[in-house]
């Protein structure tokens, strides 16, 4: 992110679109990895769990790339 | 109207196979229509351009306004405003990409050629792949491999244990989920809008052959696929717009030091 001119319109919808990246790899990662988990144990919650965690983890991540100044 | 419609199978409604066009030339495969889209298209930006740049006069002609126009926006608010000091070195490649992306795109709306290139999902994955490659390549030429590599993996300012549940999201965002929401962005938006006009036309085409009252109705199809058109127009302009500016930030945030 060059920071000098973040704030410029033009620059938040591109940073829109970057979080909505971070927000569907979020999902995907972590849900994939409960979703495995659930496949090899035989359970069914770590799928939720999972996508929970992702999307907390991608908001925070959004937090920490594009929020903290 | 039931009679009618059992005799000659109903209206096909458009689908997937409206978008496999056959070859041209004998079973080549490599002859399709949005081939030779994707080649005309370099045919008429070139034209245009050279056209457009060949006597550059102080007092600028139509012609050189609307190339000059067309340049100096992707220039100053693609180039200059989202990449900073450096972005002469990338005018060259986002112009080409705009440019190519909106003629190609246009060309959904254009009488005759009506078909959007980007609607087959292997030419938007391929421009995707350059500006990945491009944005990559920028990054680890400005920053050293690992130290951009650990900029990718490790954000600043989080408690270490933190790294094991956000790094997997960092690479996958770096990796895949950029590269593949770029190309399926437009790949989807060109061919939703594709199939939208084609239900309006070729359903106001079937009304027409109807009985009478359906005939009454076929006009406010058709009008209504006129205003989609307009709207279309709008979309392609707007995607060719978004992927050169998405590609823009990728460069820019390769290029920017971590503070």
């Amino acid at each position: 992110m060059n920071r000098d001119n973040l704030n410029h319109p033009r620059n938040e919808e591109g940073a829109l679109w970057s979080i909505v990246g971070y927000l569907i790899s979020g999902l995907l990662i972590w849900g994939g990895i409960g979703y495995g988990l659930d496949q090899w144990l035989g359970t069914s919650y770590f799928l939720l769990l999972g996508m929970l965690l992702g999307a907390g983890a991608a908001i925070y991540l959004v937090w920490l790339r594009f929020g903290r100044e | 109207m039931i009679l009618l419609a059992a005799e000659d199978e109903g209206f096909q409604p458009p689908g997937v196979a409206d978008f496999n066009l056959p070859p041209i030339f004998g079973d080549n495969p490599y002859t399709t229509k949005p081939i030779f889209l994707a080649f005309l298209s370099v045919i008429l930006i070139s034209v245009f351009f050279i056209a457009a740049s060949r006597k550059a006069l102080i007092m600028p002609s139509k012609l050189q306004f609307a190339g000059e126009s067309v340049y100096g926006f992707v220039r100053n608010n693609l180039g200059q405003e989202i990449i900073g000091h450096q972005f002469m070195r990338f005018v060259p490649y986002l112009f080409t990409l705009f440019t190519f992306i909106l003629t190609n795109n246009i060309f959904g709306i254009v009488p005759f050629l009506q078909f959007p290139t980007m609607s087959r999902v292997s030419f938007p994955y391929v421009l995707a792949l350059i500006t990945f490659v491009v944005f990559h390549y920028v990054g680890i030429r400005h920053k050293g491999l690992l130290a951009y590599i650990k900029e990718i993996m490790f954000p600043p300012g989080v408690p270490k244990p933190i790294y094991v549940i956000l790094t997997p999201i960092e690479i996958s965002t770096y990796l895949l989920v950029r590269p593949l929401t770029l190309s399926l962005r437009l790949f989807a938006n060109m061919f939703a809008g594709h199939l939208l006009l084609l239900v309006f036309f070729l359903g106001g085409d079937h009304l027409l052959q109807g009985v009478i009252g359906l005939k009454l109705v076929a006009p406010f199809a058709f009008a209504f696929g006129i205003a989609l058109t307009f709207f279309e127009f709008i979309v392609q302009c707007l995607q060719a717009y978004i992927f050169t500016l998405l590609t823009a930030m990728f460069i820019a945030g390769a290029l920017a030091d971590e503070h």
